[in-house]
């Protein structure tokens, strides 16, 4: 779909797009991004024969674990809005200044900017993307409650710990939309999800008439791989990079 | 470059070649066999006795043969079935009851063709049922049961035949009824009309004693489905027509003593789909139903299953009483009328018949003939094997039948059956080893897979490939890679891959609506790359995915959801709320009348300031806009009375909330004469902006100036209003919709290579968009004879491929468009203007080429996919498309249409 460069390779673009995101320096955040997306996935496998039994109800009742995981991850391992704590270099023998206690820290610094990312997400990003799930062919006059309810699941995968680490700066959001941003672990989840859940959509006219060809089901499966492959890649491998049209 | 233009020349004259051969060897070759059988000599006197081979006393010396056309077998055996005559007649044992099993094509010429000859007919029957003038296809010179009681010797003379109802019928036997009154089915929304005509002879008919074979075809039935699908609130009363029908029919022969021998027969030619329509192969089309009833079937049906209404078999909800094939209808009637099989049957004496002769060697000598002569059709296909009527020893035969090891091939085991028949006869369990014998050869021989010709399909496949070789060696470098190029070939690599799965050849609507949903996005992106657009959802991608999701849904097509919701059927335009239809085809009119109208008005314009020629090209036209609409609205306005005096007739319930004295006098127009107005006042107006337009370019080229290319333009607009008078009325919105799409892509100043990936996802989202698939059975005929009174096989075929294929049709001229950006100035232009047309006429073999490639791929993929497949029944039509998609599409539209358009956009 596009070609993939190194960005530091590219003097020509501007250098104002952030700097791709760096999971917090400790070994919590270390350990735990790597265990995050093999929770969200043993969720999604957990709940996946019900979700084929009855998908509007599973996925309702599993979108707050699935908000609790996102929550603890961004809380855990992402530096929140505004902030990619710089490491500060120490010289030898210099004096810490004194760190507020961790409670204090975690519940200013972290939680409140999680819920209100939960906040826009459930707000913005859900009517959103259901919005686009309708216009790439989702059910018009039926279903109503899945195709709110995968929105609300591509939502919390995709765009949640996005706004955790970006806030609301417009700029920033157009450079999303538009590709432009590096990639990083949180970026390449959001790609990931997206792409995931549109190449759901091919399976569901085959004749083979098994249950889980049903609506949502297969997207919802799309973007719950997508995300994991998505952030693993954006973490690892195409970590900085930049997408290039043209 | 002259090489890779000779190249390119023999690349695509090679594509038609390629495709043609590989059909050759691909439709099945069947050996045939001329003449009229007659009784022969069977030989075994030595073991039966003389005089076993008197054929037996006849049970019956007349028929009634009603056809009830698209009569599914649970329209007369399940529990909702309003055929409770026929049912009362089962449970009395008069009544013989089956589920037929249509092979596909399932649609009414070739189903016509099996029953009455008892072949399989093959798939080049269907090119022919859309090619009925073809006299090669008349089974005139065919031995049927038709001319086979024609040429029997009954008490009164030789046999006459007498029919009504479907012309089919009589094209396919001409000369062959003493009276006969057809009715053809051009106009689905007729269900009682065509009905009535048939109706009204039986009672007459039914009074004569001279016929000996009366065939009815009843067509109303099947027009209720194809109007409104199986559930329709008409279809219970047609079927209780229909049955009180049987009953004053069966009465008669009841009471009649002229008709005391009379074998009366009803069944479907095929049945329906969920959404009433046919020519596949789900459970509902193959499964038609047939009864024999005849009081003296009470002889024959003291064991056989009397339960009526029944439940129809678990594994198949269509199959109901015992599953025969529809070729054992011509032997069975053979059998029971007391003639020879017909020569190139396949079919089996229906076993439950073999209770009329007592005597066992009736019985034998009845099967055996049977038997024999399907033999020799199988003999003539296995020419290397033995089949006599001898017992043969493994030596003579050439391989061992008994042995488990070896594996035997169809052919070699076809013999080893034969032999065991004639090693069974005079033992009394001749009839297994018979029937096993015709089963099994009756299996072989319809399966097709024996009788492919290789050869020709390696050829052809070979061909194919040298195509792709020669177009790639043309190609220009790939470099640099856009997303476009990837979308590109990312499609076609997933379409290819898709094609295997048989599912989503039926379903292949889906792929191209998902893929082009995914590219306006794409699209999106790439634009707000370049320029942030701040209210980015009204971008002119999203408003163009907008309009793809309702374009999407306006009809369903495909398999596995046919018959579900769409806009067409929602009721939105149905009954009173026609008017919303009619009102969004004015606008569509409305919008053609002024673009060509503008395009009149610069016509006249080219006449009236030859003195100003520097200000040729700068806007002139608005003083003419007046008398270009007065010229127009004449042509404009008949099309449209057109399309409504047309769709009155067609679809009235389209027409329904258009009320008053307007209506009533449209329906009184002459719509043959209306299309030829419409046609001719379109090649006036195109006849006559050319030449308009040709002075300006004699003027331009004084002045060294360039044109813009409004030809071009003028001629796709009066290409929309041919293609829209050849679009179903509840398509035509559609093409509003079109333009809207139009209107936002070219705000989006799309790259060649964008152009050439949106024509692809346009062309062929439009073909589906229409109510197409890759079904025989979504061919839509009804706008093939606009203007045509006569039959012309060359026009009428044009006429077809046009309304079925005009969606793609404008597409691809649209696009000439988006690629050179015609017309879209109108002031003065500058000199630079030259070197831009260079780089078009650049990127223009670049798309052409792409496009190339594009065919190449799919005809490899499609070779490939047969190839694959090893021929599932499901994929044949799917050829069929790929065929017309080949041939005609490629040829004649990309090629050749879109050529057209292009030089006459460089005039
Ligand atoms: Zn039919
Ligand atoms: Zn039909």
């Amino acid at each position: 779909m596009a070609t993939i460069i190194n960005a530091n390779a590219t003097s020509k673009t501007p250098p104002s797009t952030a700097p791709p995101v760096e999971p917090l320096n400790n070994d919590a955040a270390r350990l735990y991004t790597h265990i995050h997306p093999v929770l969200v996935l043993s969720l999604y496998a957990f709940s996946f024969s019900s979700l084929v039994a009855d998908p509007a109800s599973t996925l309702l009742n599993t979108l707050a674990p699935l908000a609790i995981l996102q929550i603890a991850y961004v809380a855990v391992c992402l530096p929140p809005t505004g902030g990619t704590p710089t490491i500060r270099k120490q010289k030898p023998g210099e004096k810490r200044s004194r760190v507020p206690s961790k409670l204090e820290n975690g519940l200013n610094g972290k939680i409140v900017p999680a819920f209100l990312s939960l906040l826009l997400t459930a707000l913005a990003a859900t009517p959103l993307l259901t919005a686009i799930l309708v216009l790439f062919g989702a059910p018009v006059t039926t279903h109503h409650p899945h195709t709110l309810l995968c929105g609300a699941h591509v939502a919390l995968l995709s765009t949640l710990p996005l706004v955790y680490v970006h806030g609301v700066n417009g700029e920033t959001w157009r450079q999303v939309v538009a590709l432009l941003l590096p990639i990083d672990e949180v970026y390449g989840g959001l790609i990931g999800t997206v792409v995931g859940a549109w190449l759901g959509a091919v399976p569901i006219p085959l004749d083979w008439d098994r249950e889980w060809q049903k609506w949502p089901v297969t997207i919802v499966t799309g973007a719950y791989i997508g995300y994991a492959v998505g952030k693993l890649l954006g973490g690892t491998l195409l970590k900085g990079k930049k997408i290039m049209f043209d | 470059m002259a090489t890779r233009t000779v190249l390119l020349t023999v690349a695509n004259l090679l594509i038609p070649v390629s495709i043609l051969i590989f059909a050759t060897g691909f439709f099945p070759y069947k050996p045939f066999m001329p003449g009229l059988a007659e009784y022969e000599e069977l030989g075994w006197n030595r073991i039966l006795g003389d005089d076993w081979q008197k054929p037996p006393a006849a049970p019956f010396d007349k028929v009634i043969f009603m056809v009830v056309d698209a009569l599914r077998s649970d329209f007369v055996f399940g529990e909702e079935s309003g055929m409770s005559f026929v049912q009362s007649l089962i449970r009395d044992g008069t009544a013989l009851p089956f589920t037929a099993h249509a092979t596909s094509p399932t649609i009414t010429m070739p189903r016509v063709k099996a029953i009455t000859t008892g072949s399989i007919p093959s798939f080049l029957d269907v090119i022919l049922n859309f090619a009925e003038s073809d006299t090669t296809s008349t089974l005139a010179t065919q031995d049927t049961w038709l001319a086979q009681i024609k040429a029997k010797q009954f008490d009164n003379g030789k046999g006459k035949l007498v029919m009504y109802g479907d012309d089919t019928w009589l094209k396919l036997f001409p000369d062959f009824f003493d009276r006969a009154d057809g009715t053809s089915s051009f106009f689905v929304s007729d269900f009682t009309e065509v009905d009535n005509n048939v109706t009204r002879h039986v009672p007459n008919e039914l009074l004569n004693s001279d016929w000996n074979a009366m065939i009815m075809h009843y067509l109303g039935l099947d027009h209720i489905g194809h109007k409104a699908g199986p559930k329709s609130p008409n279809m219970i009363p047609k079927q209780k027509e229909m049955d009180n029908m049987v009953q004053s029919i069966y009465s008669a022969i009841e009471n009649e003593d002229h008709l005391a021998n009379t074998l009366f027969v009803l069944c479907g030619d095929h049945g329906m789909n969920e959404g009433g329509n046919h020519g596949g192969s789900s459970p509902g089309e193959t499964s038609p139903a047939l009864v024999f009833m005849s009081p003296k079937l009470s002889k024959v049906t003291q064991n056989t299953i009397k339960e009526s209404p029944i439940k129809p078999s678990r594994g198949n909800e269509f199959e109901y009483y015992r599953m025969v094939e529809q070729s054992d209808i011509a032997p069975t009637l053979a059998g029971l009328l007391g003639f020879p099989v017909p020569r190139n049957n396949l079919g089996v004496f229906l076993t439950e018949f073999l209770g009329f002769w007592d005597e066992t060697p009736n019985r034998v000598q009845l099967l055996y003939r049977n038997a024999k002569q399907m033999k020799k059709i199988v003999e003539a296909t296995y020419t290397s094997l033995k089949f006599t009527d001898e017992v043969l020893e493994t030596g003579e035969m050439g391989f061992e039948c008994f042995s488990l090891n070896t594996h035997l091939t169809d052919g070699q085991n076809l013999a080893c059956l034969w032999q065991r028949v004639v090693n069974a006869m005079g033992n009394n369990d001749e009839f297994e080893h018979i029937y096993k014998f015709m089963h099994e050869a009756q299996d072989t021989m319809s399966s097709t897979a024996s009788n492919y010709d290789v050869s020709r399909l390696v050829f052809g496949t070979g061909l194919a490939i040298l195509v792709c070789a020669l177009s790639y060696l043309t190609l220009p470098s790939f470099r640099p890679i856009t997303p476009a190029g990837i979308y590109y070939a990312l499609t076609l690599v997933l379409y290819a891959a898709l094609m295997f799965a048989s599912s989503y050849v039926e379903e292949e609507h889906n792929f191209w609506y998902w893929a082009t949903s995914g590219w306006y996005i794409l699209l999106l992106l790439s634009n707000l790359r370049k320029e942030w657009y701040d209210k980015w959802f009204f971008h002119p991608a999203i408003m163009a995915l907008v309009v793809h999701r309702v374009i999407r849904r306006w009809n369903q097509t495909g398999q596995k959801y046919a018959g579900a919701d769409d806009i067409v059927n929602s009721g939105i335009f149905h009954g009173n709320n026609s008017f919303v239809l009619w009102a969004l085809i004015g606008a569509t009119y409305m919008d053609i009348m002024i673009r060509i109208a503008r395009h009149v008005a610069r016509s006249i314009a080219t006449f009236d300031n030859l003195q100003n020629v520097q200000n040729a090209e700068i806007e002139s036209t608005d003083h003419h806009r007046m008398i270009g609409t007065v010229a127009v609205v004449p042509l404009v306005g008949t099309a449209f009375v057109f399309k409504l005096a047309f769709t009155a007739k067609d679809a009235p319930e389209l027409t329904a909330g258009i009320t008053g004295g307007m209506m009533e006098s449209v329906e009184t127009l002459n719509i043959v004469g209306l299309a030829q107005m419409v046609f001719g006042g379109l090649a006036l107006s195109g006849i006559w902006i050319a030449f308009a337009e040709w002075q300006r370019s004699k003027k331009r080229v004084a002045t060294r100036q360039e044109g813009n290319g409004a030809l071009a333009v003028a001629f796709f607009d009066l290409m929309a209003l041919f293609l829209i008078t050849q679009t179903k009325a509840q398509n035509i919105p559609l093409y509003l919709l079109f333009r809207l799409q139009f209107f936002f892509l070219r705000l989006l100043n799309l790259s060649p290579a964008a152009v050439t990936t949106t024509t692809l996802l346009l062309t062929q989202t439009s073909f589906f968009a229409l109510g197409n698939s890759n079904a025989i059975s979504s061919i839509d005929l009804s706008n093939s004879y606009n203007g045509i009174s006569g039959y012309n096989i060359t026009a009428v075929g044009a006429l077809v491929f046009l309304s079925n294929w005009a969606g793609p049709v404008y597409w691809s001229l649209a696009s000439i468009l988006l690629l050179g950006s015609h017309g879209s100035t109108q002031r003065y232009i500058e000199t630079s203007e030259l070197h831009v047309a260079d780089w078009v006429t650049k990127e223009r073999e670049y798309l052409n080429e792409l496009a190339r490639k594009e065919e190449k791929g799919r005809e490899s993929r499609r070779d490939g996919k047969e190839w694959g497949r090893h021929v599932a029944l499901l994929t044949l039509p799917k050829f069929l498309f790929a065929m017309a998609w080949g041939v005609a599409w490629h040829l004649g539209v990309t090629v050749w249409l879109g050529g057209l358009a292009w030089w006459l956009g460089t005039w």
